[in-house]
């Protein structure tokens, strides 16, 4: 077969020229994606006269679609195309066949007003997404709540797995972390302190605020950017790729195999985490106390044992659970609600992360207010 | 010719010399050789495992064989710079590969944008023309590939492969996964962008009909090797995974459409 429109010609460069003089034009050279502009300068004015006119294409040694599609233009336009080669016949046939509607052109809106519709989108989709939040915060809880109940239908081996991926591999960021904050919490207390005198009292500080609020704090925003997101991901997946439909129509209800041992499986193991975090804290604590305070660790112990309650423990650990069964609910409902491809895998990821973070530090402040309400 | 040193030899515009493919221990092309001439459609078929798509990525400079050189143009794959690269070849994805972020229009315009500076109403025109080539409405240009059926992705990703004209179009399973209609639609598209636009086409697919309808000659990997020859000839063969390749109960069908297709020739 012959390729036509890529016949040999001598030249440098490739290019168009115009040539001829009223109404009858010559093109000469290239006409391609690249000559296209100069050709279209070139003929502007000279196409818009009301005469007879016609353009010789005969030396153009080169048409590309493009540029076929520019001479079509001029066709329309009542320009007579003179000396087409053969070769280029069939390409331009082609291409001037093709019915070229113009898409339908999107409606657009001011930009004020599509400030105001975006501003509704988003009131709405918070509160659409408010209601299923709520939705599957009880349906969730209505499966746990039931595997609870019926001990022989709860699926220990899952549940294991996910204490063993969520839990241990956690344990060294955690634990980590909980130090990272406990110093910074120190060395803020001593250099504020120190010119009242009261630099001892950083140890009440970092040991109160350790173990009621930032232990279990850290933890489970650490654990929502890990293992929610982590959920989110598995069950979006398994979502993209029908395997929940496979369990739908096997007769399983996929509440009952992927979210329940996912939120059981946290809610044992956010609060271990919890604790882990707050020795690992105490443990920072001891650290500074050394080596700021010159406080050795025994009378560190000593002084932790008088400045902190059981009660001061238990409020930050008795939050871990309730964390634990948000963050999981969230990772779970945001993977389910992954539609079709791979790309809504990564949004809904993003989504679930950034909400149970929001939920985790909203319900904690919630909880500041209660405890001091209730006097804890 | 479009741009200097492009100037169109009659010899072969893709040209393989000895290439070796191994992954760990298993060697999947063994020193083969391929030539594809200018303004041909050329077949590369096989088993599933045999190596095709790895072939084809070789073939366009994707993937680097462990020795062997290709040449497209007469230039060696890995020198050709970028924007030569995409007025001289095209790709069909198995998947369309289209990108999802981008209407199916600005897909097409995405080479245009990165390697023209033509302007923005004239990119949109030919974005059209070229989904009006490949067959697809109007209206298809403002959706995004997420939108689209099978066999419109295939249609989109040959406009897009197709967006700066290049020479040789490079098509991995272009009817993989479509109904027969729009798999024979995929086929005559082929046929007429070779005669119309003059371009070199390369299929990889194992669609017997594709092969039989679309390729005068057809390129066979079986056992690390590579056989190429016509189909009238192939068929000939004595190899025998070649022979029941074209000869088993789907090939049967496969021949009635290419004499369907061809006419008397």
């Amino acid at each position: 077969m012959s390729t036509p429109q890529h016949s040999t010609q001598a030249g440098p460069s490739p290019g168009v020229a115009v040539t001829g003089e009223d109404e009858q034009l010559a093109l000469e050279g290239v006409l391609d994606i690249r000559t296209l502009v100069a050709a279209q300068t070139a003929l502007s004015r000279w196409v818009r006269q009301r005469k007879s006119r016609s353009l010789d294409i005969g030396k153009l040694s080169e048409i590309d679609t493009p540029g076929a599609l520019f001479l079509c233009g001029l066709r329309d336009k009542g320009v007579e195309l003179t000396g087409v080669r053969t070769e280029h016949k069939s390409l331009l046939d082609l291409i001037c066949g093709l019915d070229l509607k113009p898409p339908p052109k999107p409606v657009t809106v001011p930009r004020w007003r599509h400030l105001v519709i975006q501003l509704g989108k988003v009131a709405e989709e918070a509160w659409h997404d408010a209601l299923d939040v709520v939705t599957f915060i009880g349906r969730a809880a209505n499966a746990t709540g039931y595997a609870l109940m019926h001990p022989r239908s709860l699926p220990l081996p899952a549940i294991s797995r996910q204490i063993a991926e969520t839990g241990l591999s956690a344990l060294p960021i955690v634990g980590v972390m909980a130090i990272m904050i406990s110093v910074v919490i120190g060395y803020q207390g001593v250099a504020q302190l120190r010119p009242y005198g009261g630099e001892d009292f950083t140890i009440n500080l970092v040991a109160v605020s350790v173990l009621r609020e930032m232990g279990v704090l850290i933890t489970a925003i650490m654990v929502a950017g890990r293992t929610g997101a982590a959920f989110t991901a598995e069950i979006g997946v398994m979502m993209a790729r029908e395997e929940v439909d496979a369990l739908k129509v096997m007769g399983v209800e996929p509440m009952a195999v992927l979210v329940v041992p996912r939120v059981i499986g946290l809610m044992i193991t956010l609060p271990l985490l919890a604790f882990f975090a707050d020795m690992m804290g105490l443990l920072g604590g001891a650290g500074i106390a050394q080596a700021q305070l010159g406080v050795s660790p025994v009378q560190y112990v000593d002084r932790v044992h008088q400045a902190v309650d059981v009660s001061d423990f238990l409020v930050g650990i008795v939050k871990a659970p309730v964390f634990a069964f948000l963050i999981a609910v969230i990772g779970c409902m945001h993977g389910l609600r992954v539609r079709g491809s791979a790309e809504s895998v990564g949004k809904e990821t993003t989504r679930s992360v950034v909400k149970a973070i929001f939920l985790v530090i909203v319900l904690d402040a919630l909880f500041s207010v209660f405890f001091e309400k209730l006097g804890w | 010719m479009r741009a200097p040193g492009r100037q169109h030899n009659a010899g072969p515009i893709v040209s393989a010399r000895g290439i070796v493919n191994q992954f760990g221990a298993q060697v999947v092309h063994d020193k083969i050789s391929l030539d594809v001439m200018a303004g041909e459609i050329l077949g590369i078929a096989g088993g599933s495992g045999s190596g095709k798509s790895v072939l084809l990525k070789t073939l366009v400079g994707l993937h680097r064989p462990n020795a062997g050189k290709v040449l497209l143009n007469g230039e060696p794959v890995d020198e050709v710079e970028n924007a030569e690269m995409a007025s001289l070849i095209g790709v069909l994805f198995q998947q369309g590969a289209l990108f999802s972020s981008l209407s199916v229009a600005q897909n097409v315009m995405f080479p245009m944008r990165q390697h023209t500076d033509l302007p923005p109403e004239q990119q949109e025109r030919i974005a059209a023309m070229k989904l009006a080539l490949a067959g697809l409405p109007a209206d298809t240009g403002a959706k995004f590939p997420a939108e689209l059926s099978g066999g419109m992705v295939k249609r989109a990703g040959l406009a897009r492969a197709l967006a700066l004209d290049p020479r040789i179009l490079f098509l991995d399973e272009p009817t993989s996964g479509l109904d027969p209609t729009a798999a024979s639609g995929i086929d005559e598209l082929i046929l007429q962008l070779n005669k119309s636009l003059g371009i070199t086409v390369v299929v990889v697919s194992h669609d017997l009909t594709t092969l039989f309808t679309v390729c005068r000659r057809v390129a066979i990997l079986v056992d690390k090797k590579i056989t190429v020859d016509t189909i009238d000839k192939l068929m000939h063969s004595q190899q025998p995974w070649i022979h029941d390749f074209l000869h088993g109960p789907r090939a049967q069908g496969a021949m009635n459409a290419r004499k369907h297709a061809h006419g008397n020739r």
